[in-house]
C-alpha cells in the first residue's frame, strides 16, 4: 500500500477510509445523525443484517465490528471468561467507554451463542436503545424457512417504522434495495478486479474501502467503490511474483490491519476472502418489483454466500463454497485465518480442510485475535506457503 | 538466458549474488555485501544492487528476475520474495551439492534446515527469541573484550582452558563474561567457551530436525568463523547418533542471495512458459 501514497487518487480515497478505519469515536455517523434532526442510527454486528429496512426507515445503519488493535479493553474483560473471543469484550467496551452513546438501536445477528449472549446483556446495560437479536431461518424452503424470515423481517420493519414514528412503506424498502443492489454490484465488480489484477488493488486497501461501508451512508459508499475502482485500474503498480490465495475464518471478529497487509508482504495475493460479508451477503440483485420483504427473504434463502455461521443442510454441498471461490479467483491455495476462540470459524475447519484436501488445494491455518500484534511467525508461515506454492506445486 | 540478483537483507549486514543462468548450467558474475550499521537497509539494497550490475556490466533493463529474502520483502524493486529457509536451502545445494541440511547462523538467529537434494525444505527449528546463540551477541562479547571481528576465531583455537557460558539467555551470558575478565580468564577461553555453548546449541537444533547423518553446510555469517565451526565439530563428534558432517565455504555468508537468485531464475523460466512473466523490477 505504501507504493500508492504518493498523492495519487487511489492514495486519496485509501487514506479517507483509513481514517474512518481508525476513528473509534464514529465521527462520521455522529455528523450524520448530528445533520438532521430525528435521525437516528441502527449499529450491527457481523455478518449479516438486512441493512436495507435500517435504511429504509432513514437511518443510518452502523457496522460494529470490534475495537481492533487500538482500542484498550478495560472493562470489557470483566464481562467474559478467559475462553471467549474478543469481539464481544471489545464492543462492550465500545459501548461502556460512551463510544456507542449516539446509536439508538443495536442488532445482534445470529452467528454464535457469544454474540446471541451479547444481545441480552446490551438490552440490560442500554435500556433506552432498541436492542434485537437477529434470527435467520435454518431451513431454506420457502414454505417454512421463507415464511418464517419473512415473519422476521416484517417485525424488524415494524419495529424501527415505530422508532423513527412512522411506518416504512413498501416504496421506501423498495428503493433502499436499489440502492444496495448498486452498492453490491460495486463490491461484485471490485471483488472480481482484484481476482484479476491482485497487485492493483491490494487487500489492505480492499478491505479499507469495503470498510468504509460499514460507517458511511451506502450512497457514500457506492460513490467511493466506483472512485476507488477507477482510480485503482487507471495506476500502473508493480506486478510482484506472489502466490494467489483465498482468506477464509475471517467472517466475524475482525483481523488486524497489519496481519492482512503481512500477508501481501510475505508473498501471497489476497484474490478472495470472507470479510465483512455483510458487503455482498447477496450475490446477486434483489428484485425492486413486487414484495419488498419476500424479495429479501428469497434472496436470502437461494443467493446468499455459504460461510461457516449459515447452515448448510446438503452435506455433499458442505466446503464446495470455498473450492468454487478458489477456481473462480484462480487462486493456488487457501489460508485459514480463524479468530482465537471463534467456534464457528474453528469448529467448521477440519470439515473445509478435507474438502480442500479432497479436491488437491493446499492450505495452512492460523488463529488471531483483533489486537494481535507479533507478526512475524504468521509472516513465517505465509511466507513458506507461498515458496511452496510457487516452487514445488505441481512437481 | 535468464539473468537475476538475489538480495538478501539480514540483520546485520546485506548481501547480493548476481547469476546469469543458461540451459541449468549457473554463473555467478558479480557479488556485494554491506554492513547496515543503523542505515536504512531499504537504501542499502540499492546500493548493493548498482554495484552488482556495474561489476556485471549489466544495466537493469537486462535483469529478469529480482529475488530478496530475509527482511527484503520491502525492497521496492523486487520481483518475488522467498523466505530464508528455502533460500539457504538451495545456496547450500550450490556451495556443496552433498549438502543435506543448512545450518543458517546470522546476526540475530540460528535455523537448522533439514533439505533435499534439489533444495527442497524439508523441516526447519529455529532458535529462540534470546540472542545468546547469535552473531551479534559474539560481536558484542567481542568488543567488550577489544578483539577484532577477524581475530575471534584464531583467538578460539588458541584457548587451553575453555569457560562454558549460559546458552539461555544473553544477558546471563554477559555477565558470565563479565565475571571471567574479573577472574583473569583469558580472551581466547572466553570466546572458545562462547563458541563451545553456541555449538551445543546449535547441534541440538541439527537433532531436532533429524539431521544425525551426510552433511550440513553452515551458511550465514557466522559460518566464516572459524573458531565457531571448530567448536560444532568438536560438539558434533562427541555425540554417538549423530555422524553429519559440518562444513563451510568461504561464500557461505552469500548462501542466502544465492538460493533468492536461483529460485529466482526457477521462477521466471517456469512463468515465462506460462506467459505470465512479472514486471521485473
Amino acid at each position: 500500500m505504501e507504493a500508492s501514497l504518493n498523492g495519487s487518487k487511489t492514495a486519496t480515497i485509501v487514506a479517507r477510509a483509513q481514517a474512518l478505519f481508525d476513528d473509534l469515536s464514529f465521527a462520521s455517523a455522529r455528523e450524520w445523525k448530528a445533520a438532521a434532526p430525528g435521525r437516528k442510527v441502527v449499529g450491527y454486528m457481523p455478518i449479516y443484517v438486512p441493512r436495507e429496512i435500517i435504511h429504509a426507515a432513514g437511518m443510518l445503519p452502523l457496522g460494529i465490528v470490534g475495537g481492533g488493535d487500538q482500542l484498550e479493553v478495560i472493562h470489557g474483560d470483566a464481562y467474559y471468561q478467559s475462553y471467549i473471543c474478543r469481539i464481544p469484550r471489545s464492543t462492550i467496551e465500545l459501548g461502556v467507554s460512551g463510544r456507542l452513546d449516539f446509536v439508538d438501536g443495536m442488532l445482534f445477528p445470529s452467528i454464535c451463542d457469544v454474540i446471541r449472549n451479547l444481545s441480552g446483556m446490551w438490552k440490560m446495560m442500554f435500556p433506552n436503545v432498541y436492542v434485537r437479536y437477529f434470527d435467520v431461518p435454518q431451513n431454506y424452503r420457502d414454505d417454512i424457512g421463507g415464511n418464517y424470515y419473512v415473519n422476521e423481517l416484517t417485525e424488524l420493519m415494524h419495529h424501527l417504522g415505530e422508532l423513527r414514528g412512522q411506518p416504512i412503506t413498501d416504496d421506501e424498502l423498495r428503493h433502499s434495495i436499489a440502492g444496495y443492489n448498486e452498492n453490491r454490484r460495486l463490491v461484485r465488480e471490485l471483488y472480481s478486479f482484484r481476482a484479476q489484477r491482485p497487485w492493483q488493488a491490494p487487500a489492505a486497501e480492499v478491505y479499507l474501502a469495503l470498510r468504509a461501508g460499514l460507517v458511511l451512508p451506502v450512497e457514500q459508499h457506492t460513490e467511493m467503490l466506483r472512485d476507488y475502482l477507477a482510480a485503482a485500474a487507471s495506476e500502473e503498480r508493480p506486478r510482484r511474483d506472489n502466490c494467489r490465495i483465498v482468506l477464509t475464518g475471517v467472517f466475524c471478529e475482525q483481523p488486524p490491519l497489519n496481519l492482512i497487509k503481512s500477508l501481501e508482504l510475505a508473498g501471497c495475493y489476497v484474490v478472495d476472502d470472507d470479510l465483512l460479508l455483510v458487503t455482498r451477503w447477496l450475490t446477486a440483485d434483489v428484485p425492486t418489483e413486487g414484495n419488498p420483504l419476500h424479495n429479501l427473504a428469497l434472496a436470502f434463502l437461494h443467493q446468499s454466500e455459504s460461510t461457516a455461521a449459515k447452515y448448510e443442510p446438503n452435506l455433499k454441498e458442505k466446503g464446495q463454497h470455498l473450492v468454487r471461490a478458489v477456481r473462480r479467483s484462480g487462486a493456488e491455495g487457501v489460508i485459514f485465518a480463524c479468530p482465537s476462540f471463534c467456534d464457528p470459524a474453528l469448529l467448521e475447519r477440519p470439515m473445509l480442510q478435507h474438502v480442500l484436501k479432497d479436491a488437491d488445494i493446499p492450505y495452512i491455518a492460523f488463529k488471531y485475535a483483533e489486537n494481535s500484534g507479533q507478526m512475524q511467525p504468521i509472516r513465517e508461515q505465509a511466507g513458506t506457503f507461498a515458496d511452496s506454492i510457487k516452487l514445488w506445486s505441481g512437481t | 538466458m535468464t539473468v537475476t540478483v538475489g538480495i538478501d537483507v539480514g540483520t546485520g549486514v546485506v548481501k547480493a549474488a548476481l547469476f546469469r543462468v543458461e540451459n541449468g548450467d549457473a554463473t555467478w558474475l558479480s557479488r556485494a555485501t554491506l554492513r547496515i550499521r543503523q542505515r536504512d537497509p531499504m537504501e542499502l539494497a540499492r546500493i548493493v544492487y548498482d554495484q552488482l550490475l556495474a561489476d556485471a556490466k549489466l544495466s537493469e533493463r537486462e535483469v529478469d528476475y529480482v529475488a530478496t529474502t530475509g527482511e527484503g520483502e520491502g525492497v521496492p524493486f523486487h520481483t518475488g520474495h522467498f523466505y530464508s529457509m528455502t533460500t539457504h536451502a538451495r545456496g547450500a545445494i550450490y556451495l556443496d551439492p552433498a549438502s543435506r541440511a543448512a545450518l543458517d547462523v546470522g546476526a540475530l538467529h540460528g535455523r537448522a534446515i533439514s533439505i533435499d537434494e534439489r533444495g527442497k525444505v524439508l523441516s526447519y527449528k529455529m532458535t529462540s527469541q534470546c540472542a545468546s546463540g547469535s552473531g551479534q551477541f559474539l560481536e558484542n562479547i567481542a568488543r567488550y573484550l577489544g578483539v577484532a571481528q577477524d581475530e575471534i576465531g584464531s583467538l578460539s583455537h588458541k584457548a587451553d582452558r575453555p569457560e562454558v557460558v549460559s546458552s539461555i539467555c544473553a544477558v546471563l551470558a554477559e555477565t558470565d563474561v563479565i565475571n571471567m575478565v574479573s577472574r583473569g580468564i583469558s580472551a581466547s577461553n572466553i570466546l572458545k567457551g562462547i563458541h563451545l555453548s553456541m555449538a551445543a546449541r546449535l547441534s541440538k537444533l541439527l537433532k531436532s530436525i533429524g539431521a544425525t547423518g551426510g552433511v550440513v553446510m553452515m551458511t550465514g555469517g557466522l559460518a566464516l568463523d572459524e573458531g565457531l565451526v571448530t567448536a560444532l565439530k568438536e560438539d558434533v563428534a562427541k555425540m554417538k547418533d549423530m555422524k553429519i558432517e559440518v562444513r563451510n565455504h568461504p561464500d557461505s555468508i552469500y548462501a542466502g542471495a544465492i538460493g533468492a537468485a536461483l529460485w529466482g531464475a526457477y521462477r521466471f523460466e517456469k512463468l515465462a512458459a506460462l506467459g505470465e512473466v512479472p514486471k521485473a523490477a
